[in-house]
């Protein structure tokens, strides 16, 4: 379990507070005076009256370096002050009005941005000279354009939700929305940048001390101090490491804060942990593989599951279906169903936080071996994807690297399975049994330059490439334009029938598609199945009230009017005991709410999981 | 390509007329007689026989568009005008100085790259475990130091204390070739440390975000090994912010390098600057500033080359 953000920021802001105190209690410690100088004891190492020792003239280290602190953090903090509230205003300004008023406040601030920081300092510096003042005024002109950007793009978000254009509407004045409503709400990625400025800010400030442009002697200062100390290093080397020290340490604790600040205030920033894709991270314990299963695929009792707060949730539960040779099944569901996760179960490919529970995928490949994929091993995972087992997604152009072309990205596919001869010649077979126009330009083409629906043709010739036994398709229509969508199921249904033998799985929530394209059809709901049975007599005579609301919400349907289906699916951590479908369904009795009901054959070839199928209309 | 390419040099040339002329404008800018406010020094009010003196000398007694004219066409002929401390010509000094301040920023770059991209990718792939945390906070920590610390601590330990290497200096690469690299070696490495924890930070954030992409999750479906997908799909798409990263930190290295060139005394652009600043020579300070700011026009120009190079999207755009 990880610390909680909150917590985690206790141990560097007490010290960041600490620093910050000891910095304001100097005048009030009993230190001796950091400028008074003895040059009898110059360079003396600690005693008891000079802990750190004394520096090149005889002054007390210790002290300097708290003074030092003080002084530091002062000109830090008064010129991040400063540039917090200029370029808050201008950032906020700017992103409320928009136009012209943008165009002087952010644009124009953005123009310092262009110019390398320090030499902006120095620059300040030559027109005014050195000095603490200076100092704050240069930092606070550099820093200022980061809070105005900051602020401009916070306000730009939130000034398009609802309680700002509430206000608005109720005629609330400007000032007030800006000061009252806009600014609480922008304010926690503002307290970041502010922190993480302090910490710049020391680091230059620290540095055009060092450059003796900065706070001017005998004022002390941590830059100064390195300063000094490097002329004297090789008799008192431990003169240069207190101030380093010193300075590192501040500078660090303060991005530690920062850093733990931004996770506080932003969860969402956070990654969620380790990739998922360096193999499968997780696959069921290996057991004796079946020497024969019925079928092409046979998914049985799969079960999946995503860790929750009050332990592992199950998203799917006890899924099982059949799929013979050169059939079409059709999962469909609504979004939440599970459909997608059981398909790609299947590939193999689930998210790292979804893990396989119970069940089995028995799966024959070419070679007319069977093998379990839940628990085989990645590498002979790997073998068949992309050869036996086949997989096309739903958005199909951020399935494509952008930064290959097309050619050479189906090229790799035959490559990754063994195909050395004639590359290129099947690259362009593919694309022209696909349908592309003009195939050899196709394959010289960015997945830029070409179409969705092309794009999508794209990923079935790279999935058919070699000659898979079982081809998922997942939503592969849902990004596409109505026309495009009829043509894409027109290829995907002849492809089929001229891979002879070729199953496929089809994953949509449409079921216009599904009669189009399917033979059987499985329907699931809240992860599990509801109903399975061929296309034609399910969709003359649904034997499951959740089928039942979904053929009569298709907009193609002969009901008078679309009926949506009340309610939405429950959610996976708050599942009804009894029948998942019960708080939406208009036949539900109190045995359906007290006992969750099996799937049970209705007739052959045909299952329900519903305790009064024959009363389903 | 090329169209592309001359396409945006025309925007950067553009774009250095612009600083030339905003550079230009700073000294009228600022309220008050610029020649009285270069002399004051601690509130005295200066010599008026004094002031007179530089108001002839930096021609501002001639009208604004005099003034402009003069100038624009001293920047076309390469002349920058004269030091105001030894009427030495300013260009002959930034030309003199440039390349050594280009090869420091340059070698830095190089070796932040060399180190901060496979160690970013390392990091990625086992994002969470033991290599991933302790380079996440050891890049932590290199981000915190100062520059100057940590040439200076360098300086202590590697060559004070245990003599391995000079405290810094220059030799021209012509005379000694291997001291001229040794020399450059010690900023350089030092300016990398940093720059090399930026790197690594923004390469390892970048793969992470690759690797959740659909198109490799559809490499994958394709039955792509690891290491092809990584190379294929993952490295390339994952370069982009680098190089922005990096260019960025390199333009503002150009004018940045004064405490690294200061702590190894390298006789190089930013070390001119602060002195420069130091005896309040304007025109000095303006030429620099400009170089300075050209060169960052020019970089960002080379950046937008590189983009084209790495995403055939953008050179359509």
């Amino acid at each position: 379990m990880r610390r909680s953000p909150i917590r985690a920021l206790v141990i560097p802001g007490a010290l960041v507070l600490l620093v910050v105190l000891v910095a304001l209690a100097a005048p009030i410690l009993p230190l001796a005076d950091p400028v008074r100088q003895d040059v009898a004891n110059r360079l003396a190492g600690p005693s008891a009256a000079h802990w750190l020792g004394q520096d090149e003239y005889g002054r007390d280290v210790l002290s300097r370096i708290i003074w030092g602190a003080r002084v530091s953090l002062t000109v830090a903090a008064l010129a991040a002050a400063l540039a917090a509230v200029v370029g808050t205003l201008l950032g906020i300004l700017g992103g409320y009005f928009r136009g012209l008023v943008e165009l002087v406040t952010v644009r124009v601030a953005e123009i310092v941005l262009c110019f390398p920081p320090l030499l902006l300092a120095l620059l300040v510096v030559t027109l005014l000279g050195p000095g603490a003042g200076t100092l704050v005024f240069s930092l606070a002109i550099l820093f200022a354009p980061g809070f105005a950007r900051v602020a401009y793009a916070e306000t730009l978000s939130a000034r398009a939700l609802d309680y700002v254009t509430a206000q608005q509407a109720l005629g609330a004045r400007t000032r007030r929305i800006l000061f009252l409503t806009l600014l609480p709400n922008i304010a926690p990625p503002l307290i970041v940048q502010f922190s993480l400025t302090v910490a710049a800010a020391m680091v230059l400030e620290s540095g055009l001390s060092f450059l003796g442009l900065g706070v001017v002697p005998p004022s002390p200062s941590w830059g100064l101090m390195i300063r000094g100390a490097r002329a004297s290093m090789e008799q008192a080397p431990l003169l240069l490491f207190w101030p380093c020290l010193a300075l590192t340490g501040t500078v660090l604790l303060l991005n530690l804060l920062c850093d733990r600040l931004r996770d506080a205030l932003d969860p969402r920033g956070k990654a969620a942990g380790r990739p998922g894709f360096l193999g499968r991270l997780v696959a069921l314990p290996p057991a004796p593989e079946p020497r024969q299963a019925p079928g092409l695929l046979t998914v049985d009792g799969l079960t999946l599951s995503v860790p929750g707060p009050q332990g592992p949730i199950e998203v799917v539960r006890d899924v099982g279906f059949t799929l013979a040779p050169g059939e079409t099944l059709a999962i469909v569901g609504e979004s939440g169903s599970g459909k997608t996760l059981t398909g790609l179960a299947v590939m193999g490919l689930l998210p790292a936080a979804v893990k396989p529970v119970a069940g089995s995928i028995l799966f024959t490949a070419r070679d007319g071996r069977v093998r379990d994929l839940l628990r085989l091993p990645e590498a002979e995972m790997r073998a068949l994807r992309g050869r036996d087992l086949a997989m096309i997604f739903q958005d199909p152009s951020s399935s494509l690297n952008p930064l290959l072309r097309i050619g050479s990205q189906l090229a790799e596919t035959l490559r990754a399975h063994g195909v050395r001869d004639g590359v290129r010649d099947r690259v362009v077979g593919l694309l022209r049994q696909v349908g592309l126009p003009d195939p050899e330009r196709a394959a010289d083409a960015y997945p830029h330059e070409i179409s969705g629906g092309q794009r999508q043709r794209v990923m079935i010739a790279a999935a058919i490439a070699n000659g898979p036994r079982l081809l998922l398709a997942d939503e592969p229509t849902t990004a596409l334009d109505v026309t495009v969508q009829a043509q894409i199921l027109a290829l995907l249904a002849e492809l089929k029938c001229a891979e002879g033998g070729m199953g496929m799985a089809f994953v949509t929530h449409n079921l216009a598609v599904v009669g189009e394209i399917a033979d059987r059809v499985l329907v699931m709901y809240a992860g599990e199945v509801v109903e399975e049975g061929p296309v034609a007599d399910v969709f003359a005579a649904p034997r499951h009230p959740y089928t039942a609301a979904l053929i009569a919400s298709m907009p193609e349907g002969d009901a008078e009017r679309l009926t949506a289906i009340p309610g939405a699916v429950p959610q996976p951590w708050a599942m009804p005991a009894g029948c998942r479908f019960a708080p939406r369904c208009t036949l539900a009795a109190d045995a359906c709410r007290a006992t969750a009901p099996a799937l049970s054959e209705v007739a052959p070839g045909r299952s329900s999981r519903c305790l009064r199928w024959e009363e389903v209309a | 390509m090329l169209a592309f390419a001359a396409r945006r040099l025309l925007v950067s040339l553009g774009l250095v007329w612009v600083v030339a002329s905003l550079v230009f404008l700073v000294i009228h800018l600022i309220p008050g007689d610029p020649a009285e406010l270069l002399l004051s020094q601690g509130g005295i009010a200066p010599d008026p026989a004094a002031v007179e003196e530089l108001r002839e000398r930096l021609g501002l007694n001639e009208p604004l568009w005099a003034q402009y004219l003069t100038y624009m066409g001293g920047l076309l002929r390469g002349d920058f005008g004269l030091s105001l401390q030894d009427e030495h010509p300013i260009a002959e000094e930034i030309a003199l100085r440039l390349p050594r301040t280009l090869e420091l920023v340059g070698m830095a770059g190089l070796l932040a790259v060399i180190f901060g991209v496979p160690l970013g990718i390392a990091a990625a792939m086992r994002a969470g475990g033991a290599l991933d945390r302790i380079l996440s906070a050891w890049a932590g920590f290199a981000l915190s130091v100062p520059v100057f610390v940590v040439g200076t601590l360098a300086v202590l330990v590697l060559a004070q204390q245990l003599k391995l290497v000079s405290a810094g200096g220059y030799v021209p690469l012509a005379r000694d070739p291997g001291r001229h690299l040794a020399l450059l070696m010690m900023p350089a490495a030092t300016i990398a440390v940093g720059l090399g924890a930026v790197v690594f930070r923004v390469m390892r954030s970048s793969v992470l975000e690759v690797l959740e992409r659909e198109h490799v999750r559809a490499a994958q479906a394709r039955g792509l090994a690891p290491a092809a997908i990584i190379r294929r799909h993952v490295l390339r798409n994952a370069l982009t912010p680098v190089v922005t990263v990096v260019a960025l930190h390199l333009g503002s290295l150009l004018g940045g390098t004064v405490l690294v060139e200061f702590v190894f005394n390298w006789p190089g652009l930013s070390g001119y600057l602060v002195r420069a600043v130091e005896a309040r020579d304007y025109p000095e300070v303006l030429g620099i500033v400009l170089v300075i700011s050209t060169l960052f026009v020019l970089l960002n120009f080379l950046v937008d080359l590189l983009y084209a190079v790495i995403d055939p999207r953008v050179r359509h755009g």
